[in-house]
């Protein structure tokens, strides 16, 4: 034992090659994380909040920029298909095609979802700290997407998750029930955390290594116990799909998209689906793939409750944030759909689904925090009744919206299902395609009761009055509706970026 | 057999490897006696110098010179009634001095106390045991003392020893951040966490010499860590009666008191081996007649005497300063010990480099360093701003609980029929929190506005 | 000196941390003598008055501190920077036990680790975290 220590003293440790370039994204959103802190600790409250809207700007904006650069030169690099990407900081962070891909992804609804969270005329007002807390998060997410091995995975949810409670428990003026679901969002997710490290130790004990390759390498023909590797399998799984709030694990999604702030609600509906997801493909498809006649069975179960769960139970919402909770619980349904179906199409409808998702979800959330009464957003129901006598326009663009979320043609939802459903088609998955095609009639019927709420219902007398909305709120849902009527109507770009290449380990 | 200071010295860890169970059992019972000893020694020791302090003569009637004194209060502390208050929880209130007082011996199995000797016929070092991670067995060991202390205070089902129990941990913990960086920098030097190896690589220098910051935050830290004058805040006999041990009586106070003294001993033992050359002879004799006062049996001599001296210090302070106050001491721990630390952390990092590295290297960390000690002394040197009177703000400390803020309105029972939302914004509503106010802010349902 | 010392003092074989378990055995079985012991060699008054907790004299009072009793959040704040601190040491060690062969990676990575801490630190100090009133 003292030999074994005294012999690793003597090793002589290499610093880890890094490619700045790839990984350039990253650096600069949790740069200005740091910087935001300091700003948050040096400069006067009053010009706080202008500063701290412009960091966190600058920050996105020069992610996206270093990200383009290194998209363009690893194109450039390869010929016409492009190289299929880079492996840096000694393999933990692989920057490949869906990497790119999902950074794009995040980086282009956290503009979307900063822009909701900056407008301080409606909702806002929350304390200057959700910009720093918002850049880690998005930080996290960026490198959850991209984690080779399953520690840096860990430690990149911790640093995605973390922000994301504090931010919910951010809002001024429902606090008592924002707190609620930031404490509740909490507990829930230090026990998605636990399983989590859970399977990881398993794994480990497993592969003898926590990278994805290695674990994919020792599942591949040996002789060793199945149990440690289904048990770490199963555990890690339960732990990344309680963070996208997929099926049986979704009991925390409606508290705290209610009681949370609604621009960190549409953030975090957007962005950590988005992570969560990028994290379950990368795993599946690395390390499991050779594995998955084990356990896809238990995945279709799943799936097929998660849309069980979020179709039905979204019938008897009576509040317009859990309503939208329920039906984010049916589309984590959707999209398991699409990343167990094990092949290059799963992957890149996923994809495709995930980034439509992402701003038809945030352009809705937009328009939830406009709809205000007296004392805070109203979001029951019963108070939206009429709404499109007073505010047709509103009601025009929520409308397409949950037309949208129903997958009705013309939508980005509809191109996003049907690709999903194909890949899984093609996959041999048809029982599970007419199933998912069922629960997507019956989560239609929840969207449409609201449309019909809407525009044949007498208004109520005290009824919520339609705010005028600040600039960046009107961008920001201008800009979802836009992009969610786009890929409705030319997704061809998107699809051939989404399907431009593989995982790399 | 004479270790010449200059001779290639085998390995401590593997000399001690050669150990057979019968020397570990005698050594373990040595250093068990020696901690014993030196608690009762000390404390006849510090009510001797505080009492020459004083100018009054002291505890003198028990044996030669009073020294036998305290093993009569020991003594007398068994035949007293032990006391369990009826709120007290009995199994964590039992616990706790044991809890407290383990640790405090554990701490003192990686101090190397000597070079080699032939103890009963075997060639070994003066030491239990030499561990590839001595120093973080140091650290770990007042680190699970603390719990000892928390547990005592809560389990006592009284308020004082509750509030001694917090300001101790708070103090113990904080003071252990100052300890914990101001150890980094030796480490640095010595390339190692093993004790007898950083007392090794001080045969030419001190680490204390060298090292002066680290040190004089070290000495600083040590005396926090161990609830000592003038940072004895957790025992204020003005404010808290005894502290966390005030509901404590006869041996189960008796270790408390057991386990205070050995942590001093182990910090002095600990400041000795990691900055005063352990058991190294002073410069100007390590020369002397070749290197024999380095040697053998002197080893643990100087040691000792070393030791004495930082225990001597202790007494000292108590006998001339008055106690601090709570916040200027926690200003004292996180706002100067914490920064000077990190800054002299990054500094010994940098010169390192520059002794190591080229020129490139040289230029780039010059500037780097400077960067982190600009952010560092900006900290530092910029005054406190007042907390901006927000009216929102919930206050966290003053009273002590957390208020909730003069605004709340709680919603009430759950209830099919709606008010208007504004109606019930612009209706004061009574603040008091009732359980049925609680079970009704957690339902969906009445939670739509102006929570 | 070495070879004689090798051939002198085979190794018998035992974990290093065993004179580490003999302590602590020796340390708890002592300690808990002690504990256990006390109430059988002391006597045995009954006081209802001894039994109360000890408040000078004055009535107890009556709130629970066991189990239900609150603590002040400043402790649990002082708490939350102590695991954020003693994490940073925790990173610091094994850098300086390396430092030498990390070489110059090594000190822009632990440079630029000590610098984000002191970020929040600077953040904590500046809102009035280490202030106590």
């Amino acid at each position: 034992m003292q030999e074994q220590f005294l012999a690793q003293a003597q090793q002589q440790v290499n610093a880890p090659d890094i490619a700045y370039g790839a990984i350039a994204p990253v650096l600069i959103v949790l740069g200005f994380a740091c910087l935001s802190v300091l700003v948050e600790a040096f400069v006067a409250k009053e010009r706080r909040w202008g500063l701290q809207i412009g960091v966190a700007a600058a920050a996105i904006v020069l992610a996206g920029a270093s990200l383009a650069a290194f998209i363009s030169s690893n194109d450039a690099a390869g010929g016409p298909t492009g190289k299929t990407g880079v492996t840096t900081l000694a393999g933990a962070v692989s920057v490949d095609k869906p990497a790119l891909f999902l950074w794009g992804t995040l980086l282009a609804l956290g503009v979307l979802a900063l822009l909701l969270i900056a407008d301080r005329t409606v909702g806002g007002d929350m304390q200057t700290e959700v910009f720093p807390l918002f850049l880690f998060a998005l930080g996290g997410m960026m490198v959850f997407c991209a984690a080779n091995n399953l520690l840096t995975m860990f430690i990149a949810l911790e640093v995605l998750s973390l922000p994301l409670y504090l931010m919910c428990g951010l809002a001024r003026k429902r606090r008592l029930i924002s707190q609620e679901a930031a404490v509740k969002y909490f507990l829930l997710g230090a026990f998605a955390s636990a399983f989590f490290l859970y399977g990881l130790a398993l794994l480990y004990g497993y592969a003898g290594s926590v990278k994805l390759a290695d674990i994919a390498t020792a599942a591949v023909g040996t002789d060793r116990s199945d149990t440690l590797l289904f048990g770490g399998l199963g555990l890690l799984v339960v732990g990344l799909l309680f963070k996208g709030s997929v099926g049986p694990f979704h009991t925390w999604t409606p508290d705290v998209y209610q009681g949370a702030p609604t621009s960190v609600t549409a953030f975090m509906a957007a962005c950590t689906k988005v992570a969560a997801f990028g994290g379950i493909l990368r795993v599946l498809t690395v390390a499991f793939q050779s594995t998955q006649w084990e356990w896809r069975g238990v995945l279709w179960g799943v799936a097929i409750a998660s849309m069980a769960i979020g179709a039905i139970f979204g019938l008897t919402q009576t509040d317009v944030k859990r309503m939208i909770a329920y039906s984010s619980v049916a589309h984590a349904g959707f999209l398991l759909v699409g990343a167990i179906a094990m092949n290059t199409d799963g992957l890149s409808s996923t994809l495709f689904y995930l980034l439509a998702y992402g701003f038809t979800t945030i352009a809705s959330f937009g328009v939830i925090s406009l709809v205000r009464s007296g004392s805070g957003e109203a979001t029951d129901l019963s108070q939206w009744a009429g709404l499109a006598k007073r505010s047709p326009l509103l009601a025009g663009v929520f409308t397409f919206l949950l037309l949208a979320l129903a997958g009705i043609p013309l939508t980005s939802g509809f191109i996003g299902k049907f690709v999903v459903f194909s890949a899984a088609l093609r996959d041999g998955m048809a029982p599970l395609v007419v199933i998912a095609l069922v629960f997507s009639a019956v989560a239609a019927f929840f969207y449409l009761r609201v449309v019909v709420l809407m525009y044949f219902s007498e208004p109520a007398e005290d009824g919520p009055t339609v705010s005028v909305p600040g600039a960046f709120t009107t961008v920001a849902i201008t800009l979802g509706t836009f992009v969610t009527l786009l890929l409705g109507v030319l997704p061809g770009f998107v699809l051939n970026w989404a399907s431009s290449g593989g995982f790399l380990s | 057999m004479i270790a010449h200071a200059s001779a290639p010295r085998p390995d401590t860890a593997q000399l001690l490897a050669g150990d057979p169970f019968w020397l570990i059992v005698v050594k373990t019972l040595g250093i068990f006696v020696l901690l014993v000893v030196m608690t009762l020694f000390m404390i006849w020791f510090e009510r001797r110098v505080v009492a020459r302090m004083q100018h009054r003569p002291g505890p003198n009637r028990v044996g030669p010179a009073g020294l036998l004194q305290s093993l009569a209060d020991g003594l007398k502390l068994a035949f007293k009634e032990d006391i369990r208050p009826v709120l007290a929880d009995k199994w964590v209130f039992f616990l706790a001095p044991v809890i407290s007082c383990v640790p405090a011996f554990l701490a003192f199995a990686v101090m190397p106390l000597g070079g080699e000797v032939d103890l009963f016929g075997v060639h070994t070092a003066l030491q239990l045991a030499d561990l590839p991670v001595g120093v973080l067995v140091v650290l770990a060991c007042s680190s699970v003392g603390v719990y000892g202390i928390v547990l005592s205070g809560w389990s006592s089902g009284s308020p004082y020893p509750l509030l001694g129990a917090l300001r101790s941990a708070a103090q113990v913990i904080s003071y252990e951040i100052a300890m914990g960086l101001s150890i980094v920098a030796v480490i640095l030097s010595a390339h190692s966490l093993s004790t007898a190896e950083i007392v090794n690589a001080q045969q030419d220098f001190w680490y204390g010499i060298v090292l002066i910051p680290s040190f004089l935050i070290y000495l600083v830290s040590m005396v926090g860590e161990t609830n000592r004058a003038p940072f004895d805040l957790a025992e204020a006999e003005s404010e808290l009666v005894g502290g966390f041990h005030t509901e404590y009586s006869s041996l189960k106070f008796a270790l408390f008191f057991l386990a205070e003294y050995i942590n001093m001993v182990t910090v002095s033992a600990f400041a000795t081996t990691l900055f005063l050359g352990g058991w190294h002879a002073p410069f100007f004799l390590s020369e002397v007649g070749g290197g024999v006062l380095n040697s053998g049996w002197f080893g643990p001599l100087w040691f000792i005497a070393k030791m004495m001296v930082l225990l001597f210090a202790f007494v000292w302070l108590r006998g001339t300063l008055p106690r601090m106050r709570y916040d200027q001491f926690m200003k004292l721990g996180w706002k100067v010990l914490v920064p000077v630390s990190l800054v002299w952390i990054v500094l010994v990092v940098c010169v390192r480099a520059l002794q190591a590295g080229g020129q490139t290297t040289l230029n780039v960390s010059i500037i780097v360093g400077i960067v982190v000690l600009a952010i560092l002394v900006l900290v530092m040197i910029i005054p406190d701003r007042k907390p901006a009177s927000d009216p929102n703000r919930v206050m966290v400390t003053g009273s002590g609980y957390p208020l909730p803020p003069l605004d709340l309105k709680v919603p009430k029972a759950p209830k099919r029929q709606r008010r208007s939302p504004v109606a019930q914004a612009a209706e004061p509503e009574p603040t008091a929190l009732t359980p049925s106010g609680v079970a009704a802010s957690t339902s969906k349902e009445a939670s739509d506005g102006g929570v | 000196m070495l070879e004689a010392f090798e051939a002198a003092a085979p190794s018998s074989g035992l974990d290093p941390y065993v004179p580490l378990v003999a302590l602590f055995v020796l340390a708890a079985a002592f300690a808990v003598f002690s504990v256990a012991a006390a109430p059988l060699v002391g006597p045995r008054r009954y006081n209802k008055a001894k039994l109360d907790a000890y408040e000078c004299g004055i009535e107890p009072s009556p709130q629970p501190i066991v189990g239900g009793g609150r603590m002040p959040v400043a402790y649990y704040l002082t708490a939350m920077l102590f695991i954020l601190f003693d994490i940073e040491m925790v990173f610091l060690y094994p850098f300086a036990v390396t430092s030498d062969q990390l070489g110059f990676f090594g000190v822009v990575e632990i440079v630029l680790f000590i610098a984000t801490v002191g970020f929040a630190y600077a953040y904590v100090w500046r809102r009035g975290g280490l202030d106590w009133n």
